[in-house]
């Protein structure tokens, strides 16, 4: 176990950068920007889970910093760009509700409202230096997250939505240390991406959700007796 | 009197080395592009030629334009004392103050924007109708960049906020790396470079600064093409004596001047590369599209506030 302050401020590091990510997440617009800030931002993450781990010396941390890196920076990005490369299209243009603008300024608003309604009551919680800025920054991360599923328009941003959310929510869960109702949170997440990744993978992964009626469609005269 | 050193020293240093990393970007852009590029002193040659040439007016000219390079040059030189590279000097006046040093680059470039329009060329009308649209919404961003910078180094005045910075450290203060990605914004708007606006082209649909010089010739062109320059290394050293200020001395001798002036032209020196490979990587923008990049500048300073309340 290592106590050392420069851990601490490395963590901190850590969380800039992972904020700066967020923002890019919300404005990119070229897919294969976006899968790489993703996967740079899991970078992140996982460098977190490191630091906690050189820090608390909990194996735990450890294997989960070894299975971000080897899920989210690689394979994840990988079979996005597969799939990318199947559907022909470059760029995710269209904006639902806010553009990037928009976005980032209600992401702005939305940081201080978490950190406000933290201040509340996290600080007494836990003694940890750490824990306050942890917790807001991955709860912000999350919303920021749900914020890019619900202005893109393309199925493929939004897959990346959930995941930056997910992103947010082991953050959140990194410094807590039982919190079983997050990890099932993060396993409802996962289901509906799974869901969702298998039906777009079915019906056209090219498509935007109002196209995915018509295309839905043309299919029910399969299941007509 | 030792402000009267600092003084003549840092401007003769940024106006030597201005030039210097105008020519490197265009080097560095040179070489993504797969040329060879003009040679490093490209600049001063330029600059020299110009001067020896004769100034041309147009008839429908007013004072403006005439005093216009002038004003230019005069406020980003003195905008320039604000900002230390050779040697932190002690508090004088209103020296190092932020507001000072905001409003003065403002003012020279509302200047540069009239004399645009006073030629009465469709061109210069363009370019300072674009140039004060783009400032419109950059400026509130910078209020709040700077802003944040006060927050966390806990001062307004820029001597200050280079001492404090060359005393702590990244892990010391963090999220200096943010307020430096909302600085780099800021410079590459400033300066007028790709996404915002490409230097090279003189494309009346794209350009924004190169229109409202265009009416300028001889010395008078060579000051805007100086003042830009200028204005260009000190919004460099903002930043790199914010984010890296080792080397900077604030107890000067000759060993440890010359020591600051060396590692500033090499972080310059790859400031500007870092420059050159970003302009390179980009494509010029649309006009609407902008505000996209200044938002990213303003998150990033809010999120500096958000961190200094969160320590």
């Amino acid at each position: 176990m290592m106590n050392l302050p420069v851990l601490d401020d490395i963590t901190k590091i850590l969380f800039v950068l992972v904020l700066a990510t967020a923002a890019l997440i919300i404005t990119v617009r070229t897919l294969s920007s976006l899968f790489n800030v993703y996967s740079i931002q899991s970078w992140f993450i996982a460098a977190v889970a490191f630091v906690l781990y050189l820090k608390n010396s909990s194996v735990v941390l450890l294997l989960l910093a070894i299975l971000t890196v080897a899920s989210k920076s690689f394979l994840v990005p990988f079979v996005m760009r597969r799939i990318q490369k199947s559907m022909h299209i470059k760029r995710d243009l269209e904006f639902r509700y806010l553009t990037p603008i928009g976005s980032i300024l209600v992401g702005t608003a939305m940081i201080f409202l978490v950190y406000w309604s933290f201040s509340q009551f996290l600080p007494t919680l836990s003694s940890d230096e750490l824990f306050f800025p942890g917790a807001v920054i991955g709860v912000s991360l999350a919303l920021m997250g749900m914020m890019v599923i619900f202005t893109r328009k393309r199925m493929i941003t939004k897959i990346i939505g959930y995941l930056t959310m997910e992103n947010g929510v082991l953050l959140f869960s990194l410094f807590i240390a039982e919190l079983p109702f997050i990890i099932e949170l993060l396993i409802v997440i996962d289901l509906v991406m799974l869901i969702i990744l298998a039906t777009v993978l079915a019906f056209g992964i090219d498509s935007s959700i109002d196209e995915f009626h018509t295309k839905l469609n043309s299919f029910t005269l399969w299941f007509k007796e | 009197m030792s402000f009267i050193i600092y003084a003549l020293l840092n401007t003769t240093f940024v106006i030597l080395i201005s030039p210097l990393f105008v020519s490197l970007i265009k080097k560095v852009k040179a070489y993504t592009q797969g040329r060879q590029g003009p040679p490093l002193l490209q600049t001063y040659y330029s600059l020299l030629k110009l001067l020896k040439k004769e100034t041309v007016y147009s008839d429908n000219t007013s004072l403006i334009i005439r005093i216009t390079p002038y004003i230019n040059i005069v406020c980003v030189i003195v905008a320039s004392l604000s900002v230390p590279i050779v040697y932190i000097p002690g508090m004088v006046g209103g020296f190092g103050n932020i507001i000072l040093f905001l409003y003065l680059l403002v003012f020279a470039k509302f200047f540069m924007a009239l004399a645009g329009l006073d030629a009465g060329s469709a061109f210069g009308g363009m370019g300072s109708s674009r140039e004060m649209t783009v400032s419109a919404v950059i400026e509130p961003v910078i209020i709040i960049v700077f802003a944040a910078l006060g927050l966390l180094l806990k001062t307004t005045n820029l001597y200050e906020m280079f001492r404090t910075s060359l005393q702590s450290s990244l892990f010391i203060n963090p999220s200096t790396l943010l307020i430096s990605l909302s600085l780099f914004i800021i410079l590459i708007v400033e300066t007028a470079r790709i996404p915002v606006d490409n230097p090279e082209t003189h494309l009346e649909l794209t350009m924004i600064h190169e229109a409202m010089i265009l009416e300028y010739s001889g010395p008078n062109l060579a000051l805007m093409e100086m003042s830009h320059a200028v204005k260009q290394t000190i919004l460099m050293a903002v930043l790199i004596n914010i984010l890296i200020p080792w080397g900077l001395t604030s107890a000067p001798s000759v060993l440890t001047v010359s020591i600051s002036i060396i590692t500033f032209i090499a972080k310059g020196a790859i400031l500007a590369i870092a420059v050159g490979v970003f302009e390179s990587m980009f494509a010029k923008s649309r006009l609407f599209r902008l505000p996209n990049l200044f938002m990213l500048a303003f998150f990033f300073s809010f999120s500096t506030i958000l961190f200094e309340l969160l320590k």
